[in-house]
């Protein structure tokens, strides 16, 4: 009984052991991964910028969730020569078809938007998920607040186009970026 | 009220929308090894609603106090597995001491459990999805009954095609997976009905 | 780990030094045979059923998953070869989980640092190799009873035989569900020619597909056997 369980125990020692070294060693190039996926996105949806993103990048609370928990904005300047040339920051949809669609969208200094990026979305294969698509989500570039009900997906009257079989996937995308814009215009307007 | 929604809401997702055998692909194997008669599907679905239960519990009080205070979440894995194997072990030695009934009628398929993949999944998805313990109680009843109702209706088609003639090739794992298949396409109909 | 890129060819050359007896390289082919068809995970034991479904919606998906699989494997039965002697009989199945636990979690850590996409895609699937009854059958039935030299040949071989039919099926349902193969146009490409546009058939990427679409390849191998078996 003795032996059970001191080989028991030697096995999970050099286990953890082993795992504790893999770990550290892996800690370091994950986070760094996590960086360079945010970092790439941003360069996605922005005009090409010189500056530290990490370094200009502010967070503000925009609200409280239903566990009373701050919800919280990161917004990314990009610069070129230090001249601001747009904001990137995130929004979640709550409305796609299947759960959250998360999307990373740039904003000019003029309020125009550069592009967006999907950061995840679990909708239908083959029908939401067409969101992917580049043409389809460069029917967003330089759209403005100032487009008004223009700014929406065609069965809602605004110019998007929506996927045969699938409206509600980028019917929520649309809305999503136009309260993008609006919490852009909130948080930007007094030359911040 | 707000809360019986919400527990409303992750029961129907769990059992039909994201089914975890049709939908998530999670515990195939006992799926289709297990279920040619509906007693015996009962029998092993209400021993998988048991433990993955209780596996969820214990796996979810482990990481709340023990791997994230001591910064040691990469050990999720195979300390979970482990909690798994040693608590279908008990429950296996507790149900004979105690119930020789319930051991009749749960004990030969409680050692098959530790390798189901439903049950390692749902203690990891209830960590890595951070939820508090009453959603997550509610995941692990709605994700294991919803394999139970998988189960059970898989039973009950080969229960009526046993005398069906099917060509020799597909006899067996392939006509089950076709099956399965169907079912999944008719459970595809739920989808979009709740989101989670 | 150098024993892992012995392929067949190369022991057939070396088939002249198989004198000694530690080292037959006959019954070692035959070890690393054996899982790519007579005891092919997939078909004939329909073992690991759950992330050949889930993950093959691609290709790449499938040979991500087969890859990572197949180092579990081969890791986890050699040590618990050199591991065999020492480890009782009766504590036998916790030591074992503990091995393999520990190489995919190394798995898991490794392609989150280094394969960041694949690691994303592959989700909940990479931590769940633990419970892919392949790896813990070979672990009984063999690696525990053969040295660490038949271990590594029958981990890689089984392995390779999983990560095939993860790669056929996977190519099966992204050519026919999503028109591509390994992200390439395929069948979009070859309708683009004639100028058509290819309505991907969505139900191949979804649940069904995969169901549907591991039926008919179980089916398809029963067939072939029987052919064989006819032969002979």
């Amino acid at each position: 009984m003795g032996r059970l369980i001191i080989v028991l125990t030697v096995i999970c020692l050099v286990a953890t052991i082993a795992l504790a070294r893999v770990y550290d060693i892996t800690k370091g190039p994950i986070a760094e991964q996590e960086r360079l996926r945010t970092v790439s996105a941003i360069k996605a949806v922005l005009p090409a910028f010189n500056n530290d993103i990490d370094k200009d990048a502010r967070e503000v609370v925009v609200g409280r969730d239903k566990k009373d928990r701050d919800i919280k904005i990161k917004f990314y300047t990009g610069k070129m020569d230090e001249v601001p040339v747009g904001v990137a920051f995130q929004m979640t949809a709550p409305d796609g078809y299947a759960g959250d669609i998360s999307i990373l969208m740039g904003v000019t200094p003029e309020g125009k938007i550069t592009g967006i990026e999907i950061i995840s979305q679990r909708e239908t294969p083959g029908l939401g998920n067409k969101i992917l698509q580049e043409v389809w989500r460069g029917e967003f570039k330089g759209r403005s607040l100032e487009d008004g009900p223009k700014l929406a997906v065609k069965k809602d009257g605004g110019e998007i186009d929506q996927f045969s079989g699938a409206t509600i996937s980028p019917r929520a995308v649309a809305n999503v970026v136009k309260r993008g814009l609006e919490m852009y215009r909130k948080e930007f307007s007094h030359g911040g | 009220m707000d809360n019986v929604v919400e527990i409303l809401l992750i029961l129907v997702s769990t059992i039909f929308v994201t089914n975890f055998v049709l939908a998530r692909f999670l515990g195939i194997c006992p799926f289709l090894g297990v279920s040619s008669r509906i007693e015996t599907s009962i029998g092993m679905g209400m021993a998988v609603i048991f433990v993955i239960t209780l596996a969820a519990l214990s796996s979810w009080l482990i990481d709340k106090f023990v791997l994230i205070p001591f910064d040691l979440v990469y050990l999720r894995t195979i300390v979970f597995i482990l909690v798994i194997a040693s608590l279908v072990q008990f429950v296996e030695m507790v149900i004979r001491k105690t119930s020789p009934a319930l051991y009749n009628a749960l004990g030969i398929f409680l050692p098959l459990i530790t390798t189901n993949c439903a049950v390692l999944a749902v203690a990891l998805l209830v960590v890595q999805k951070e939820m508090d313990l009453f959603p997550m109680l509610f995941f692990a009843v709605g994700a294991s009954t919803g394999f139970t109702v998988a189960l059970i209706l898989m039973a009950g088609i080969r229960e009526h095609t046993v005398h069906a003639r099917i060509p020799r090739v597909l006899q067996g794992t392939p006509i089950s997976l076709i099956t399965a298949g169907q079912m999944a396409l008719a459970f595809l109909g739920f989808a979009g009905l709740v989101k989670m | 780990m150098a024993d892992s890129d012995i392929t067949s060819s190369e022991i057939a050359e070396l088939q002249p030094a198989s004198g000694t007896s530690w080292l037959n390289l006959k019954e070692l082919s035959g070890d690393l045979v054996r899982g790519l068809w007579e005891e092919i995970p997939l078909f004939r034991l329909v073992l690991g059923t759950c992330p050949t479904l889930a993950v093959t919606t691609s290709a790449t998906n499938g040979v991500g998953m087969g890859i990572a699989t197949t180092f579990v494997l081969v890791a986890s039965n050699i040590m618990i070869s050199l591991l065999r002697k020492i480890i009782p009989d009766m504590i036998r199945i916790p030591a074992f989980i503990i091995v393999i636990a520990s190489f995919v979690t190394i798995v898991d850590l490794m392609m989150a640092a280094f394969t960041p996409e694949l690691h994303h895609a592959l989700g909940i699937f990479i931590p769940l190799i633990v419970v892919n009854c392949i790896v813990l059958a070979r672990a009984e039935a063999f690696a525990s009873k053969n040295g660490p030299l038949r271990s590594t040949a029958d981990g890689l071989g089984m392995g390779l035989g999983f990560t095939i039919v993860l790669i056929l099926l996977g190519s099966l349902r992204e050519i026919l569900g999503n028109g591509t193969w390994f992200g390439m146009p395929a069948l979009t490409g070859i309708m683009g020619l004639f100028n058509y546009e290819y309505q991907p058939m969505i139900v191949m990427v979804l649940p069904p597909g995969a169901f549907i679409g591991l039926g008919l390849f179980v089916a398809l191998a029963n067939k072939i056997e029987e052919k064989r078996k006819g032969k002979k």
